[in-house]
């Protein structure tokens, strides 16, 4: 069942440019929409239930027939999955609006199923070799959803993005060759087992810095974040969704909170490492954010913000720590895929990205005014939304921690955040109409139907967050704090 | 023999880096990619040996020059004066690193041989189909990016939407 992930995406990736021959809009915008709820629902009636006795081990079959393939699922790439089904499946249904005027809706559903088939594969993987190569298909695809446009700005940044990727691709690739040499495997457990026998803490140093600089580039985490300020805005605005929303997570995130957790385990040393660069992120992004008049490039500042907070959290390793990251990540996902939907909404009716033109939009474009209302007061962590309780886990964990000094920063970063979506709130929605806008009309409706999906979310999990805790995230935070024991004991997986 | 061919890899390598000719450097790149096809011969690895020669040596530098002859730019990179020397001096820290660290850090520990062993087809078939699904993803993204940017029905004009 779990190999479902990758092969419907994969396979609708391969039919959909024959099909689009045949239906240029209906069948892609269908069909993709209807991968993506099928695999949203897979995982909360198919997927969920199987973790029940912790993590599980899944052997893929092709019309019965057994393959040599086997997929690993616990709490965390459950979590993982329903991240990624929940943001496409919404994704999907805005871009039935939006790809209208840039065509090509086959080839662009196809890149876009392609992306997903790879983050899916990434998080079933339990080898590290294969999440190399799962990293290497979305970031493929990534690459060229950014450039979709075709216009100067999107090719520089697709160019950009494809260079830096590459190289955090070098370090990932050369800490898995070390590794390999090392230990003589590539799956969890017999890289687990093999440095716990050895006990060569030197070359888990290196090791561990050639990880985060690879996953660190991925995760656009400070000082490797320098791409994602081009990449994000200039994509496409559901793929920005994407990028923002998901890719960076499970590209870097997921497969730097896997390796280090769950196959070389948290030292006192990697705690230091990621709980400073966590800090530094969440005012570098902030503070960059500030000064930014293009309403994308702002929230592609704000993700490395964001991403810091989710870094922070997983980085103390505490239980409760572990439990706001991962919490922080599943509502980023939410509300930073919302913002930059609104802000693709704006663009699309205005033609500018600039707050300085905006002005009193909220008077014709009311829908696109609430549900970024909310996505700016779920990510400032206003409560009772989402937001508020991810950031007041993550810093109750670091007091819990004796960690004040970052839980004081942590706060501070926090009203940063509010400060700047504020500003670009009043910009854009607030104050007095432009006379320009004056024509200007509602997204249509998809578009404005996706947002309010996102915005309905954001409201739902802050109110109900004890329930979402206990179904979706106290699991994965179990998973991760089992630590290496999980991979040990899928020794020969 | 080994010796021989690691520093022409290495020499090659780097002069692909510090060529300032996009020609030159995409020719020094092929060069490397001998250099490392016969090192991976020389090493038993022929499969690896044969993809490295036919794809990297063969393939991506005909690509690499077709894309130099379409652009028809002039080959000169323009570089800041810092820029040219990072790479020498980042070179020199990393040979002095791997001659003081990491040979000395390589001796010291026991490689444990032989848990991921088996022909080139038995180890691709029967131990990494996984990945085999991921490759083809991979040429299944790098095919369809060449369908949608290189698309022949009109753009949207973005470009002119940006500020």
């Amino acid at each position: 069942m779990l190999f479902l992930y990758i092969i419907v995406p994969l396979l609708l990736a391969g039919l959909l440019p024959l099909l689009g021959k045949l239906s240029k809009r209906l069948l892609p915008d269908l069909l993709a929409s209807a991968a993506m709820l099928f695999l949203l629902v897979l995982t909360v009636i198919g997927a969920r239930p199987l973790i029940s006795g912790g993590g599980v081990i899944q052997q893929a079959t092709w019309f019965q027939a057994p393959l040599n393939i086997r997929l690993l699922l616990d709490g965390f790439s459950l979590l993982m999955l329903f991240t990624i089904a929940l943001v496409s499946f919404v994704v999907c249904v805005y871009s039935i609006g939006y790809m209208e005027h840039y065509g090509a809706k086959a080839n662009y559903y196809a890149l876009l199923l392609v992306m997903i088939a790879g983050m899916n594969g990434l998080v079933l993987s339990g080898d590290l070799f294969t999440i190399y190569v799962f990293l290497e298909m979305a970031a493929v695809a990534s690459y060229a959803l950014v450039a979709f446009g075709r216009g100067p700005d999107e090719l520089e940044a697709a160019f950009k993005y494809l260079m830096l990727s590459a190289v955090a691709s070098a370090f990932v690739l050369l800490s898995i060759a070390v590794l390999f040499a090392v230990t003589g495997g590539v799956g969890f457990g017999a890289v687990a087992q093999g440095l716990k026998t050895l006990n060569v803490r030197t070359l888990v140093g290196i090791c561990s810095a050639l990880f985060l600089a690879g996953f660190g580039l991925k995760a656009a985490l400070v000082p490797f974040h320098s791409w994602l300020p081009d990449a994000h805005p200039s994509a496409p605005a559901p793929i920005s969704a994407m990028l923002s929303g998901v890719l960076i997570k499970v590209s870097g995130v997921y497969a730097m909170t896997r390796v280090f957790l769950g196959v070389f385990g948290l030292t006192p040393a990697l705690t230091t490492v990621l709980t400073v660069l966590g800090v530094v992120s969440i005012f570098v992004g902030a503070l960059a954010a500030i000064g930014q008049n293009d309403i994308k490039r702002m929230l592609a500042y704000s993700s490395i913000s964001q991403i810091g907070y989710v870094v922070l959290g997983i980085g103390i390793g505490t239980p409760l720590g572990i439990l706001g990251g991962l919490f922080h990540l599943f509502n980023h996902a939410l509300f930073k895929s919302l913002l930059f939907l609104n802000a693709g909404a704006v663009e699309q009716s205005t033609g500018t990205r600039s707050l300085d033109k905006m002005g009193g939009l909220a008077k014709v474009m009311p829908v696109t005014a609430v549900t970024s209302v909310v996505g700016s007061l779920s990510i400032a962590g206003v409560p009772p939304l989402n937001g508020f309780w991810s950031k007041l886990l993550i810093i109750i964990a670091l007091v819990q921690a004796k960690m004040l000094t970052l839980a004081v920063l942590a706060v501070l970063g926090s009203v940063i955040t509010l400060w700047y979506y504020l500003v670009l709130q009043h910009q854009a929605f607030f104050g007095k109409l432009n006379e320009a806008w004056k024509s200007v009309r509602e997204a249509p409706f998809w578009m404005s139907a996706a947002t309010v999906v996102l915005a309905l979310l954001c409201v739902a999990v802050g109110l109900a967050f004890p329930f979402v805790v206990g179904t979706w995230l106290q699991p994965a935070a179990d998973a991760l704090g089992q630590g290496v024991n999980v991979a040990l004991n899928f020794i020969g997986f | 023999m080994h010796l021989f061919l690691l520093i022409g890899l290495v020499a090659f390598s780097a002069v692909a880096i510090l060529c300032r000719e996009l020609l030159k450097s995409a020719i020094s790149l092929a060069v490397a990619s001998i250099f490392l096809a016969l090192l991976l011969f020389e090493m038993g690895a022929v499969y690896a040996g044969v993809f490295e020669l036919s794809v990297v040596a063969g393939l991506i530098t005909v690509l690499f020059i077709t894309a130099i002859a379409l652009t028809r730019g002039d080959g000169d990179v323009a570089e800041g004066r810092a820029q040219r020397w990072v790479f020498p001096l980042f070179f020199l820290a990393l040979a002095v690193v791997d001659v003081l660290v990491m040979r000395r850090l390589l001796g010291r520990i026991p490689a444990i041989q032989g848990s991921e062993s088996g022909g080139f087809s038995q180890v691709l078939w029967n131990q990494r189909t996984f990945d085999l699904v991921g490759q083809v993803g991979v040429i299944s993204a790098g095919v369809l990016a060449v369908l949608a940017l290189f698309r022949r029905e009109g753009g949207h004009g973005k470009g002119e939407g940006h500020e």
